[in-house]
């Protein structure tokens, strides 16, 4: 067993333009696609189906060879040892839940309709997912009010999540994630939403992709400080 | 299984080689000590394993344990039964915390040391002053501020207490968001200021700072502008000759001896065999709960009840903090861009709430500092519409223009809330793992419920249109703080180890961690671990090993 320290680079950036499928049948990758689209819908601006999101989580759930693209995006990493035993089983997992989370879906679409989800138009599909996740569609986030929450925990993964939840979530990831993983294909969900990103992950180790302009650029610390103007022995060290 | 290696016995060996483990090497090695380091996770190069990948980092848990391998369990009441939960994980990996952390480093205040003097006996609380004080640490907050590189500037917190020198680096510039703060706390005569950070931004002992990425919060730093003890005190205290680090190591067991005296630990290394590693010294330093569940683990004749134990205090009392905050949103018709995404997470924050004040109702208070949004994939946003078009717009709208004011809840310790071992759960060694009870005190909800809606306040002064304000229900060790769980004391009945981090009961046992503090400090707790892991090494080197040779040799005579 080799330390995650030297795990080795393998395979390639996952091209989002494949039509390969390493695991969803012809009709659960349709499926899954037209879900996406219902996620993070096409309007004026490209949605999940333009960005790839389908060959995303297509190649995720296909086993452990794309679970950590290699740091500078070169390829992906071979794990290995007692990580790679967790990372099968908690694959394994996921693939029922998305076989089956999918098969049930379209068995209630079938029940309701007559047909299975990908047949069906927009709006039954949006009704579709309401049915799936036991709430309404969501409404839009509007300004002028105040809305509490409860603290929650900053370790992000999916384990445990059911099939909706789940399936938001990679759709999420898929738009948003390094182009090196198969979604937001050029770039695009970056773009949707105004986040400058870096052209490769490479360029984040080098000192290539900066956000300095983003930062203030002219300013000075006794006046963002008053507290300083009182002081009569403070100074920047240089 | 039976021990397969025995290497040479050692001077001093360390279990965990995160913020203090990474301090005690470097203390220790520096001093001509022979050193044994062990670490759980690899030794990743920052250089070559580092960069900003969003899903890698943040949510496929790449430097993390694996919560599949290495389980938590936790639970409110002793009445429950704990269910897993990814409670209070903390990276995998040589430098430990310091590798994926903001590097909030504020000094403690005097107040800290004296939670009990200065409160009382408080219903539910076991309160209890620190076996030193303020003054006694600050020469080791000193140390590690330019030893380790911190940037911040002297005199721009107003209630500081007495600091020996300036800082090594100045801060980053003001973000957008942090500037808003700034003006909002100013015109409410807050004092802002840059919250001290583990960072450099110039060339501070050979270190090149180039990150400008804002990839910062829970991704490693490719560059030398973050402060990890893996490319620091670690290579520091290699160079010295007398360190040896072993990472990939599991340690299991810390062995004690029919003379009550520990004679080194057992671990499992990289191929799986088991390897015992003597040593004159056992220094812990996993973390105060994985050092609570060694300890716990470590039972033997003498101390069937665990490790140095013979209070029963070992795992108890308990605190975590929990990150609160509220965000505020900005209208992208009319306000200008914040760019909430951009930064190293903190910029701009305060003190001014920090001491006891008897009129807001509760004792204690926080920290606060405006802190990053975070980028596409886990933007903080309680609230954000699960799918559909919703979603989408509220991406496309709030991206850009979201800010947040986070805060450090300082939770006060109780007996009742603690570190046990699972009686069913096992890791992927078959030893069970950390169990979590911890119930918060009301003290606990009110300071948070009152420093948020302040939280509210200073975004409402900001122009914020809309507000989402995040309370504490129950702790979900969200901060990766850890303290409490060996808590130091005068007294070897309610303490476990003395002012040194020496057992009470084992002399040749310490502990450097956060699990020493009998109070969870109401700042982030790094600074002041790696400070005290610091003195207590000097003390080891200067007073605890010199003794102990001398009477061993008047002993023999």
């Amino acid at each position: 067993m080799s330390s995650k320290a030297d795990w080795t680079t393998f395979l390639e950036p996952v091209d989002p333009d494949s039509s390969d499928r390493l695991f969803f049948s012809p009709h659960e990758w349709d499926t899954v696609e037209a879900l996406s689209a219902r996620i993070i819908p096409t309007d004026h601006d490209p949605g999940a189906r333009e960005a790839r999101v389908v060959v995303f989580i297509d190649r995720y759930l296909s086993g452990i060879n794309y679970i950590f693209a290699a740091a500078d995006g070169s390829g992906f990493l071979r794990i290995d040892g007692h990580y790679a035993t967790a990372w099968r089983s908690r694959i394994a997992d996921m693939q029922r839940t998305y076989r089956d989370g999918l098969a049930q879906l379209d068995a209630r679409c079938r029940s309701e309709w007559g047909e299975p989800f990908v047949s069906l138009d927009e709006d039954r599909q949006d009704r579709a997912l309401e049915l799936l996740s036991g709430a309404p569609k969501p409404g839009p986030v509007t300004l002028g009010t105040t809305e509490p929450a409860s603290t929650f925990t900053q370790f992000l993964t999916d384990d445990g999540l059911g099939f909706f939840d789940a399936l938001c979530l990679h759709v999420k990831q898929g738009f948003y994630a390094d182009p090196v993983y198969g979604g937001n294909k050029g770039r695009l969900g970056w773009r949707v939403i105004g986040f400058e990103g870096p052209e490769k992950l490479k360029d984040t180790m080098d000192g290539t992709y900066s956000t300095d302009s983003l930062f203030v650029q002219d300013y000075s610390w006794a006046d963002l400080i008053p507290q300083l103007k009182a002081q009569t022995t403070w100074a920047l060290p240089t | 299984m039976a021990v397969q290696k025995k290497p040479d016995a050692v001077d001093v060996v360390i279990v965990g080689l995160g913020a203090s483990g990474g301090t005690a090497a470097k203390v220790l090695s520096e001093a001509g000590l022979h050193v044994v380091g062990l670490e759980r996770g690899p030794y990743l190069r920052h250089d070559e394993h580092f960069s900003g990948d969003e899903l890698k980092f943040v949510n496929r848990s790449y430097m993390w344990p694996d919560a599949k391998l290495t389980p938590r369990t936790r639970r409110v009441d002793d009445d429950e039964v704990a269910q897993p939960y990814p409670f209070s994980m903390t990276p995998q990996l040589v430098g430990g915390g310091t590798n994926h952390w903001a590097g909030w480093v504020p000094r403690p205040r005097p107040s800290d040391f004296l939670q009990r003097s200065l409160h009382g006996d408080v219903d539910g609380m076991s309160l209890a002053d620190w076996p030193f004080q303020y003054e006694h640490l600050e020469p080791y907050l000193t140390k590690i501020e330019w030893e380790f590189g911190v940037s911040g500037i002297a005199g721009a917190d107003r209630g500081e207490g007495f600091r020996s020198r300036p800082f090594p680096s100045q801060p980053l510039p003001p973000t957008r968001w942090g500037r808003k703060f700034y003006s909002a706390a100013n015109e409410m005569g807050i004092n802002a200021f840059p919250i001290p950070h583990a960072m450099v931004t110039n060339e501070h002992k050979g270190r090149r700072p180039f990150n400008r990425t804002s990839f910062w919060n829970q991704y490693g730093d490719p560059s030398g502008a973050r402060s990890n003890t893996a490319t620091t005190f670690i290579p520091e205290a290699l160079a010295t000759g007398n360190f040896e680090l072993r990472s990939d190591c599991f340690v299991r067991e810390v062995k004690v001896g029919k003379d009550g005296r520990a004679t080194g630990v057992v671990y499992v290394d990289q191929t799986g065999a088991e390897v015992e590693q003597d040593a004159r010294v056992v220094v812990l330093s996993m973390g105060a709960i994985e050092t609570a569940r060694l300890m716990l683990l470590s039972q033997s004749a003498l101390f069937p009840d665990g490790l140095a134990n013979s209070s029963g205090l070992v795992g108890k009392n308990a605190t975590f903090h929990e990150y609160l905050f509220a965000i505020g949103f900005f209208d992208n018709e009319i306000d200008d861009p914040l760019y909430g995404w951009t930064g190293n997470y903190i910029s701009g924050g305060t003190m001014d709430f920090y001491e006891t004040d008897e009129s807001r109702g509760h004792m204690g208070g926080c920290i606060v500092s405006s802190s990053q949004t975070c980028h596409p994939i886990n933007m903080v946003f309680p609230g954000r519409p699960a799918w559909g078009q919703a979603f989408k717009d509220a991406d496309r709208t709030f991206f850009n223009y979201a800010m947040k004011i986070g805060l450090i809840l300082h939770d006060m310790p109780q007996e009742r809330n603690r570190v046990d071992l699972d009686p069913t759960h096992k890791d992927f060694m078959g030893l069970p793992v950390a169990r979590i009870t911890h119930r918060a005190h009301e003290n606990d909800r009110a300071m948070g419920r009152w420093q948020v809606d302040k939280n509210i306040e200073i975004l409402e002064v900001a122009g914020a249109r809309k507000t989402i304000p995040v309370y504490l229900d129950q702790v979900t060790g969200n901060t990766c703080h850890q303290h409490g769980t060996a808590r130091m004391g005068f007294d070897p009945e309610t303490s476990v180890l003395n002012e040194w981090c020496q057992t009470h009961d084992i002399d040749n046992v310490f502990v450097v961690d956060g699990s020493a503090f009998p109070t969870s400090l109401g700042v982030n707790p790094t600074l002041a671990m790696m400070a005290n892991a610091w003195r207590s090494c000097e003390y080891i080197v200067d007073n605890y090993l010199p003794g102990r040779v001398e009477r061993l040799a008047a002993a023999r005579a």
